[in-house]
C-alpha cells in the first residue's frame, strides 16, 4: 500500500533515478573515469575543458572529470555510513530511554538536547578539529551529531506505544523487554525513521562537502567534491570551470535524496501536501 | 510574563552546563597528550609541561571542569595559545561580523520566504505552486558555499559589481560595508529561505482551510486582508520555530561562508584556529556560537506566544 503509493509518486521516482545514477557512477567509477584521479601531469596544468579533459584539469594537471566521478564514492560512503551510525545509535538510545523511562531517560535526553543545542555542522567541525581529518572521523562526527534526531523520534514512538494494549498483552504472556521493543515497538516507528534517514542523507552529503572544503574531511589527494572545490577556490581566476562541476555533482546528489524525502513525506503524511 | 522568562532562564541552566561540558570534553578527545599535540613534534619536555599546567591538564578531570566552568561564568573563555590574548576579546572583535552576516542572511531569507510561501499556498496546486516547489527543493539542495564561489566568480571577478577581497565593516561605513556583505548573505540565506518558504506554505495551507478564514471572507474582506491580516499571523507561529532552528544553519554555515568570502568573522577565526591547533580558541568559539543559538531559540519561544496567544505563560 505504502510502497505502491510511493512508486506512483513522480517526484519520488525522479529522486530514485538520481540516487541510482549516483550509485552507478560510484560503483563503476574505474570504468567511467578517463584518467587516474591521482595522476599528476605537469604538462597539462589548469587547463580548460577539452576533448581530452572533459571538465579540464587542476593545478597539478589531474583530470577533474575523473576526480568528480571518484568523488561520488567518498560522498556516498560518508553519507551512508554516518546516517547508519546515527540511526543505530539513535534507535538504541531512544528505545531504551523511552522504554525504561525514569532517571535514565532524563539524563540521556538532556544530553541529546545539549547535542542539539549546537548547530550541527559546528559540532562536527569541533569533533574533527580534535580527532583530526580522515574518513572514519568524519563518519563518527556526523553520526554523533545526527544521533539525537533519531533518538527523539524513536523515544516519542516508544512513549506512545508502550502503554498500548497490544504491548501490555505481549508483556502479560511473558515476553521480555527486548522482544517487545524489537517485535512490537520498533516496527511501528520505521516510517518516520525512513523519512528522517533520507533527509539526513541529503544533509550528510552537504555537510561532508563543507567539511572537506574546510580541510576537515577526506584528506588530500583523495578526490572529494569538497576538497576539489577548496583547490578550485585558490585557482579560481585562472580556471573558473574547475569550480562548476564538483558543485553540480553535490547539488545532484543532494537533490536525489531530497526528492525521495519529499515524496516519502507526502506518501506518509498526505496532510502536508 | 516576567516570571515565565525567569523560569525559562532557570530551565536553561542545566542545558547550558551540559553544552559547556560537551565543549570541555572536546579537548579531552584529542588522542594522546593534548599539550604535546598543541605544541607539535618539535616541542621540548619543559614546554609541554608548561602548557599542561597552563591549561590545567595536570589536575583531575572534574576539578578542571569546575575551574573552567567557574571561569566561564565570569566571562573568562581562556587564553589563546597563539596570540596569548583572552579568547573572549577576540570573540568580541569578530562576532559583530558574524552577527551582521547572519542577520542579513535572515532578512534576505524572510524577504524571499514569506511572500513566495504565501503566494504558493494561495495558488495551491497551480503552475505557480509547482514552480515554487521546484525552486525550494533546489534551494535546499544547492550547497551555499559553492553558490558563494560561483557568485564571487561572476559578480565580483567577471562583472566587478562587488569587491572580491578586503573588508569594510557595516558599522563604520554602512553602504560600502553592505557591498561586502550582499553576496555572502544571499548565498548563506538561500537554504534558510527555501526551508522557511516551505514551512510558510504548508502552515498557510492549513490555516486557509480553517473556518475563521471562511468567515473573514464571508464578511466581505478583500482576499489580501484575509491572507495578510488573518491567515498569515496564525501561520507565522510554526514558521517562527522553524526560523529559530534554522538560525543554527546560518551560524554553522557562516563558518564556511566566511571562509569563502574571507570575512573576518568568528567562523573564519575558528577555522584558522583549528589549523593552528589553538584549542582554547576552538573551544571558546564553538561554545560562544552554541550559546548564541540557545539564546536565540529561547527568544523565539517567547515570541511564539505573540503569534499564538493560546500559548500560556505559566
Amino acid at each position: 500500500m505504502f510502497l505502491q503509493r510511493f512508486l506512483h509518486n513522480p517526484i519520488g521516482m525522479i529522486g530514485v533515478a538520481v540516487i541510482a545514477l549516483n550509485i552507478f557512477i560510484a560503483a563503476f567509477a574505474p570504468v567511467l573515469a578517463t584518467y587516474n584521479p591521482l595522476t599528476i601531469d605537469v604538462a597539462h596544468q589548469s587547463e580548460a575543458p577539452s576533448d581530452q579533459h572533459w571538465f579540464g584539469t587542476d593545478e597539478f594537471g589531474r583530470d577533474i572529470y575523473s576526480r568528480v566521478i571518484y568523488g561520488s564514492r567518498i560522498s556516498l560512503y560518508i553519507s551512508l555510513l554516518s546516517v547508519a551510525v546515527a540511526t543505530l545509535l539513535g534507535v538504541a538510545i531512544g528505545a531504551s530511554s523511552g522504554y525504561y523511562g525514569g532517571w535514565l531517560d532524563n539524563i540521556v535526553m538532556r544530553i541529546m538536547d545539549a547535542v542539539m543545542s549546537f548547530p550541527a555542522i559546528l559540532l562536527a567541525i569541533g569533533i574533527l578539529a580534535v580527532l583530526g581529518p580522515n574518513l572514519s572521523n568524519v563518519v563518527l562526527a556526523l553520526g554523533l551529531v545526527y544521533t539525537p534526531r533519531f533518538a527523539r523520534i524513536v523515544r516519542g514512538s516508544v512513549l506512545s506505544l508502550k502503554e498500548k494494549e497490544f504491548v501490555e498483552a505481549s508483556r502479560a504472556i511473558g515476553n521480555g523487554d527486548a522482544y517487545i521493543i524489537f517485535r512490537h515497538i520498533l516496527p511501528n516507528c520505521t516510517a518516520p525513521l525512513i523519512v528522517q534517514a533520507t533527509a539526513s542523507l541529503a544533509y550528510a552529503i552537504l555537510a561532508e562537502s563543507m567539511l572537506s572544503f574546510l580541510g576537515l574531511g577526506a584528506p588530500p589527494p583523495a578526490p572529494s567534491w569538497g576538497n576539489i572545490l577548496s583547490d578550485a577556490r585558490n585557482f579560481m581566476m585562472d580556471n573558473a570551470m574547475m569550480t562548476v562541476f564538483p558543485g553540480l555533482a553535490i547539488t545532484l546528489a543532494v537533490l536525489g535524496f531530497n526528492l525521495v524525502g519529499d515524496a516519502l513525506r507526502d506518501v506518509l503524511d498526505p496532510r502536508l501536501k | 510574563m516576567l516570571k515565565y522568562i525567569l523560569k525559562r532562564l532557570i530551565y536553561l541552566i542545566p542545558t547550558l552546563i551540559l553544552v559547556a561540558a560537551l565543549v570541555f570534553l572536546l579537548i579531552h578527545m584529542i588522542p594522546g597528550d593534548p599539550a604535546a599535540v598543541i605544541l607539535g613534534p618539535d616541542a621540548t619536555a619543559e614546554d609541554v609541561a608548561s602548557v599542561r599546567e597552563a591549561l590545567g591538564l595536570d589536575r583531575p578531570l572534574y576539578e578542571q571542569f569546575v575551574v573552567w566552568l567557574g571561569n566561564l561564568v565570569q566571562g573568562d573563555f581562556g587564553v589563546s595559545i597563539h596570540s596569548k590574548r583572552p579568547v573572549i576579546d577576540s570573540i568580541g572583535e569578530r562576532f559583530p561580523v558574524t552577527l551582521c552576516l547572519t542577520t542579513l542572511a535572515l532578512i534576505f531569507a524572510l524577504i524571499i520566504a514569506l511572500p513566495s510561501g504565501v503566494l504558493a499556498a494561495v495558488h495551491h496546486n497551480t503552475n505557480k505552486d509547482y514552480l515554487f516547489m521546484i525552486g525550494t527543493i533546489l534551494g535546499v539542495s544547492i550547497p551555499g558555499f559553492w553558490l558563494g564561489l560561483m557568485a564571487l566568480l561572476v559578480f565580483s571577478v567577471q562583472l566587478g559589481w562587488f569587491p572580491s577581497t578586503g573588508f569594510v565593516a557595516m558599522w563604520e561605513e554602512f553602504w560600502e560595508g553592505l557591498r561586502y556583505m550582499i553576496l555572502p548573505a544571499i548565498t548563506l540565506g538561500l537554504f534558510m529561505a527555501a526551508v522557511v518558504a516551505r514551512m510558510v506554505r504548508s502552515s498557510m495551507l492549513e490555516v486557509l482551510r480553517l473556518e475563521y478564514v471562511t468567515h473573514a471572507r464571508a464578511k466581505g474582506l478583500s482576499e489580501w486582508k484575509v491572507v495578510t491580516k488573518h491567515a498569515l499571523k496564525n501561520a507565522f507561529a510554526p514558521t517562527l520555530t522553524t526560523i529559530g532552528i534554522q538560525y543554527g544553519m546560518l551560524l554553522g554555515g557562516a563558518v564556511v561562508t566566511e571562509t569563502v568570502f574571507s570575512l573576518p568573522g568568528l567562523g573564519k577565526y575558528l577555522v584558522v584556529s583549528i589549523y593552528m591547533r589553538d584549542y582554547p580558541v576552538v573551544q571558546g568559539c564553538i561554545l560562544f556560537i552554541a550559546l548564541v543559538y540557545v539564546l536565540i531559540n529561547m527568544i523565539v519561544d517567547l515570541l511564539y506566544g505573540y503569534f499564538d496567544p493560546r500559548v500560556q505563560y505559566s
